[in-house]
């Protein structure tokens, strides 16, 4: 059967929601103010913060159209740990108490819904052929990092799905390649947690067609206090308030490129 | 430093015909085994038997190498591995390194003993020009340098945290690599990693970096007999979570199935082409039942 592709000109994307409810407002808020005619949300609502079933009343009433991420398989399906992909045991440490805590919180209702998000998305942005996945076209956790993703690989992807733009999150850290005859990689960042840069802000990404595609990073300031106080409220790891007070990742470091370790704090 | 030749390794090599296999799934990993087991070290435990006097397995003529790389590229690969022996041995290392870098996130294995202020100064501006991120994995055995040494050699301690000092001075983040080889005697203390975690930190290491791999029952570890894999073994078993279904590996002689077992006709896939590597690989060797249970894979994460 024909995949129905729908068409936009202007739309807004972010992945990792991470149970930040107050950022996702705030970038709920700030993308209507620009004017996109859709919001879509690339996976993983779940996870680090506190109070997982805040988020879905939000994606749900503003209509965000979303895409499973690992986390949001993990939970749907009942599995064990969040399938982030993590090797390091220091990594798996803090992922096994964020997964524990948000599979405790998390509605069943809100778990099955999370179970039938589809796995990637395709839509039309003017004549840009645009490709939606969580990690990555092949694997739903596989780390596309900026420093770490070659652009021969890249060129696969988009060759192999008939696609003009790639749009992937996962490592919770924004980048935009552009790449031969007109083509695009961007990896659209989170909005669960700031991206390791010693800012509290947060991002999200507004894809607007043309003649070239535009690409533009959109910081989101929130009340990000009031999260890191909810966070030690329900006795998570106070690595993770940190984070989100400081803007330095703490957690789920060891498998960072060196070059994007290296601009981090930790 | 020239390479002695004596006589090669006699390696046993259990049949391969019967072994189940794991099926090809992608091109995630590129090594390039560029030294062979030529290495300045004779670490008791080595997985290849590598040392100065007996390279079982000869180093690879650059060109090879570069047309690895090229091959590679053109398939999509995510990123590349130059490991040995010692592949700072190679008198075109660097210039390896930065073709590597042109096409994909580069990791070199080292012991760290041959990178010295100038050799450092050299990488750091080899990170600093690349489209990718260059990762340097040193090998250390134990944080204690009587225990350490006694596996890997006298001086072999102070030399690798010498390198892993000017690396780290220089913003490479080096990620050390210990084997589990001196743990039992280490009972009742830190676990491993942290031990390794709290030893960089009192080196000054800020992000200490930390990989921690099983010892395989092969090369100088090596053990007469040993369990092999059966079907049954791996009924209901994700096959894709074994690095030979998405690694390569391209060493004197063509291409092999992973780095542990490179070298060994039984791992052997393609005389020499990347793509024609793209087949079943056999999990014929008692060291396949180490990444079965262990869950080990040889890449960085």
């Amino acid at each position: 059967m024909q995949e129905r592709v729908a068409e936009y000109r202007r739309v807004a994307l972010f992945g990792g929601v991470y149970n930040n409810a107050p950022a996702l407002h705030a970038t709920l808020e700030d993308a209507r103010r620009r004017d996109v005619e859709a919001v879509f949300c690339l996976g993983d609502m779940g996870g680090f913060g506190p109070h997982p079933d805040r988020v879905f009343p939000l994606l749900k009433d503003h209509g965000v159209l979303a895409i499973q991420g690992n986390y949001d398989e993990s939970l749907a399906q009942g599995k064990s740990d969040c399938g982030c992909g993590y090797t390091d045991p220091r990594d798996n440490h803090f992922a096994r108490i964020s997964y524990e805590y948000t599979f405790a919180n998390t509605s069943t209702g809100n778990k099955q819904w999370l179970g039938a998000l589809p796995g990637r998305r395709r839509i039309r942005l003017g004549e840009h052929r645009v490709l939606m996945c969580h990690g990555s076209p092949r694997v739903i956790n596989e780390f596309l990092w900026e420093s770490a993703t070659p652009t021969g690989l890249l060129k696969r992807f988009l060759g192999q799905a008939e696609a003009d733009v790639l749009a992937c999150t996962h490592t919770g850290i924004k980048w935009h390649r552009p790449l031969p005859d007109g083509k695009h990689a961007v990896n659209v960042g989170v909005i669960g947690r700031p991206e390791n840069d010693g800012s509290s802000n947060v991002w999200y990404t507004v894809l607007t067609a043309g003649p070239d595609l535009s690409v533009e990073f959109i910081p989101v300031h929130y009340d990000f206090e009031t999260l890191a106080r909810q966070i030690e409220q329900e006795g998570l790891p106070l690595e993770f308030a940190e984070t989100i007070r400081t803007g330095w990742w703490t957690t789920c470091l060891e498998n960072l490129p060196s070059r994007e370790r290296a601009r981090g704090k930790y | 430093m020239s390479i002695r030749m004596s006589l090669p390794l006699v390696v046993n090599e259990p049949g391969a015909e019967h072994a189940p296999v794991v099926p090809f799934l992608r091109l995630s990993a590129l090594w390039i085994q560029i030294t062979g087991t030529w290495c300045n070290l004779e670490c008791t435990h080595c997985i290849n038997a590598s040392g100065p006097d007996d390279p079982w397995l000869k180093p690879i003529a650059p060109e090879v190498a570069r047309e690895a790389i090229r091959e590679a590229d053109e398939l999509g690969v995510k990123e590349i591995y130059f490991t040995g022996g010692e592949p700072f041995l190679h008198g075109e290392i660097l210039a390896l390194l930065a073709a590597a870098l042109a096409v994909a996130p580069t990791t070199v294995l080292t012991n760290g003993t041959l990178i010295d202020e100038a050799m450092a100064d050299r990488l750091a501006g080899l990170a600093r020009g690349a489209a990718y991120s260059l990762e340097i994995r040193v090998s250390l055995d134990d944080t204690d340098p009587e225990k350490n040494d006694r596996i890997r050699g006298a001086g072999a301690f102070d030399k690798a945290v010498r390198a892993i000092r000017i690396l780290h001075d220089r913003g490479l983040l080096p990620i050390v690599t210990a084997t589990e080889i001196t743990s039992h005697e280490h009972a009742g203390g830190l676990g491993m990693y942290e031990r390794f975690r709290g030893f960089l930190a009192g080196l000054g290491v800020e992000k200490p970096r930390v990989k921690i791999v099983p010892v395989f029952a092969l090369g100088r570890s090596s053990r007469e007999g040993g369990r092999r894999l059966t079907e049954d073994d791996l009924e209901g078993f994700d096959r894709g979570t074994l690095q030979c279904s998405e690694s390569r590996v391209v060493a004197d002689g063509g291409v092999y199935a992973c780095p542990i077992l490179a070298g060994l006709p039984g791992a052997k896939l393609s005389d020499g082409g990347l793509e024609a590597s793209f087949r079943d690989a056999p999990l014929y060797h008692p060291s396949c039942v180490t990444c079965h249970e262990t869950g080990m894979t040889c890449k960085n994460g």
